[in-house]
C-alpha cells in the first residue's frame, strides 16, 4: 500500500466511475449538431442507387470510437438503398472495414456485387486516391477476395469518381487530407466524413471553405446519427462512458486547481 | 555524374506531373497513371527496406543482450506475419487476419485506451491556471469538454454554441495560418527539390 501514489488512487478512480456508470442503464438526450444533420441529409437525399464510396482509413487503436461511426454510415446508406464500395487505404482498416460491410449488408439484405463491393487496400494513399480518379479498375483490377473487378454489376458503371456519387472516408488520422486535396481539388469527388473527436478541429477549415461537404466527429456524432436513423449502434453506450471521462477528468482539474490556489495562498501569507 | 543524372529524372518526372495536371489528353491521363502505378511499386520496397532496418536493429540488439525478450517478440512478428500471409494469403477468415482480430487489433486497443488514464492524472497534477493565458486555455478546454459530453447542454443551455465558436474562430484561425505556412514551405520545398537547389535528399553537398 505504500506504493501507491495519488496518480494510482486517479486511474482506480477512473475505472471504477466508468464501471459503475456502464452498469447502469441510463437513455441520454443527445441535441443534433448542424454537421451531422448535414451529412444524414445528404446521403438522405441522393436517388436510391447511388453508389458511394466509403473508405476505411483507420487503424485498429481507435476501433471503439470508429465501429459505431461506420455502423450508422453503412446502416443508414443501407437502408436508402445505395450501392457502397468500400475500399482502405490503411492496411489495418482493410478486414475491419470488410467485417461491417459484410454485417451491415446482412441486416438488410443487401448482396456482394449487386449492392456492395469491397475491393480491399491499396498501398501509398496519395497515389491510390489520385490512380482512383483516373481508372478504379486499373487501382484495383480485382476486389478484397481476388475476383476481377468486371465480374460485378455494380462496378460495371463505374470507372472512376465521376461514377461516384461522394467518397466518405472513416479515420482517425489526417488521411482525409490527402481524399481532399487530391481527389476533390484534382477530380472534384465530394468528400465526407466520419472522424475520431480528436481530428474534428484539423477538419474544421476544410468544412468551412467547402471542401470538406460535412463530417460525423466521434462517439457523440455517432449517437447523434443513431437517434437520426433510429437504431442503436453503440454511439450511445459509450457517449455514456466518455461522458462519465470528461466529467471526472473536469472534477480532477477543478481538484488539482483548487489544491494548488489554496498552497499558493499558504506560502504568500506565511 | 550519379547525382547528375538523379538530378535530371527529378527535374523531368517533376515537370511531367506538372505538366499533365493542366492537360486532359488521353496520353498525358495515361503517363499519369502509369507513373502512379509505379509510385505504389516503388513505395512497396521502401516496405521491404524499413522491415530489413528493424531485423537488422533488433539482431543487433539481442546480440548486445538489451532489452532481449521484447526484442524477440518484435522479431518473432515480424517473421511471422509474413510467414503466415504467404501460406494462407491475407483475405477475411485466414490465419494472418485471425491474428490480426484477435491480437493486434485488442492490443492496439488497450493501449489506446491506457491513453484515458494517462490524461485523467496528468490533468490532475499538471493543468494548472498559473497566468492568464494558461486560465484561458484551461476554460476553453473544460468548455470543449463538456461540449462534447452529453451533460454539457444541461449545465449551460448554449455550450455547444460557446465550444463552436472557439473551434470555429480562435482555433480555426490558428489553425488556417499553420495550413498555409505548411502549404507556401511545401511549394517552395517542391519547387528547390525540382530545380535542383535542394539537395539534401541525394545526401546533402552541391
Amino acid at each position: 500500500m505504500k506504493n501507491i501514489e495519488t496518480r494510482h488512487w486517479t486511474f482506480l478512480g477512473l475505472f471504477v466511475c466508468i464501471g459503475l456508470v456502464m452498469l447502469i442503464d441510463v437513455k441520454l438526450d443527445i441535441p443534433v449538431s448542424a454537421q451531422t444533420r448535414k451529412m444524414f441529409d445528404f446521403i438522405d437525399s441522393l436517388p436510391a442507387g447511388s453508389v458511394l464510396m466509403v473508405s476505411f482509413d483507420h487503424e485498429a487503436s481507435s476501433l471503439p470510437e470508429i465501429r459505431p461511426i461506420g455502423l450508422v454510415i453503412l446502416r443508414h446508406a443501407f437502408a436508402k438503398g445505395h450501392r457502397l464500395i468500400g475500399v482502405a487505404l490503411l492496411a489495418e482498416g482493410t478486414v475491419i472495414g470488410y467485417r461491417l460491410m459484410q454485417k451491415t449488408a446482412a441486416e438488410y439484405g443487401r448482396e456482394y456485387g449487386q449492392d456492395y463491393v469491397y475491393l480491399g487496400f491499396k498501398p501509398q494513399y496519395i497515389a491510390a486516391i489520385l490512380s482512383m480518379g483516373e481508372s478504379i479498375p486499373r487501382t484495383f483490377p480485382q476486389d478484397y477476395l481476388g475476383r476481377p473487378y468486371e465480374q460485378f454489376d455494380l462496378l460495371r458503371d463505374v470507372d472512376n469518381y465521376d461514377d461516384v456519387a461522394a467518397v466518405i472516408s472513416v479515420t482517425d488520422g489526417s488521411l482525409t487530407t490527402h481524399w481532399m486535396e487530391y481527389g476533390g481539388a484534382r477530380y472534384g469527388v465530394r468528400v465526407l466524413s466520419g472522424m475520431t473527436a480528436a481530428m474534428v478541429t484539423t477538419f474544421d477549415p476544410y468544412v468551412a471553405s467547402g471542401q470538406m461537404h460535412s463530417l460525423v466527429a466521434g462517439l457523440r456524432g455517432a449517437a447523434e446519427y443513431e437517434r437520426l436513423i433510429n437504431r442503436e449502434v453503440g454511439g450511445e453506450r459509450g457517449m455514456l462512458a466518455q461522458t462519465t471521462a470528461h466529467l471526472y477528468v473536469i472534477a480532477l482539474v477543478l481538484l488539482g486547481n483548487l489544491i494548488y490556489f489554496r498552497s499558493r495562498r499558504k506560502r504568500k501569507s506565511a | 555524374m550519379d547525382r547528375k543524372v538523379a538530378l535530371g529524372v527529378c527535374f523531368i518526372f517533376g515537370l511531367v506531373m506538372f505538366a499533365q495536371y493542366f492537360s486532359q489528353h488521353p496520353a498525358a491521363r495515361s503517363i499519369n497513371q502509369a507513373i502512379l502505378e509505379y509510385w505504389q511499386i516503388i513505395f512497396a520496397f521502401t516496405l521491404l527496406v524499413g522491415v530489413v532496418s528493424v531485423f537488422k536493429n533488433n539482431v543487433v540488439q539481442i546480440r548486445r543482450g538489451q532489452d532481449r525478450s521484447y526484442r524477440l517478440i518484435t522479431l518473432a512478428g515480424l517473421v511471422a506475419m509474413p510467414f503466415l500471409a504467404l501460406i494462407w494469403g491475407i483475405k477475411a477468415d485466414m490465419p494472418f487476419m485471425w491474428v490480426f482480430e484477435n491480437i493486434q487489433a485488442p492490443m492496439q486497443s488497450t493501449v489506446f485506451a491506457l491513453l484515458a488514464f494517462f490524461v485523467a492524472s496528468a490533468s490532475f497534477r499538471g493543468f494548472r491556471a498559473r497566468s492568464v493565458p494558461a486560465a484561458i486555455l484551461l476554460l476553453s478546454a473544460l468548455i470543449i469538454l463538456l461540449s462534447r459530453s452529453a451533460v454539457g447542454t444541461f449545465i449551460f443551455p448554449q455550450m455547444t454554441e460557446v465550444a463552436d465558436w472557439i473551434r470555429h474562430y480562435p482555433s480555426m484561425s490558428a489553425r488556417r495560418a499553420i495550413l498555409i505556412g505548411i502549404g507556401l514551405g511545401s511549394l517552395t520545398t517542391s519547387m528547390r527539390v525540382i530545380l535542383g537547389i535542394e539537395r539534401t535528399w541525394l545526401g546533402g553537398g552541391k
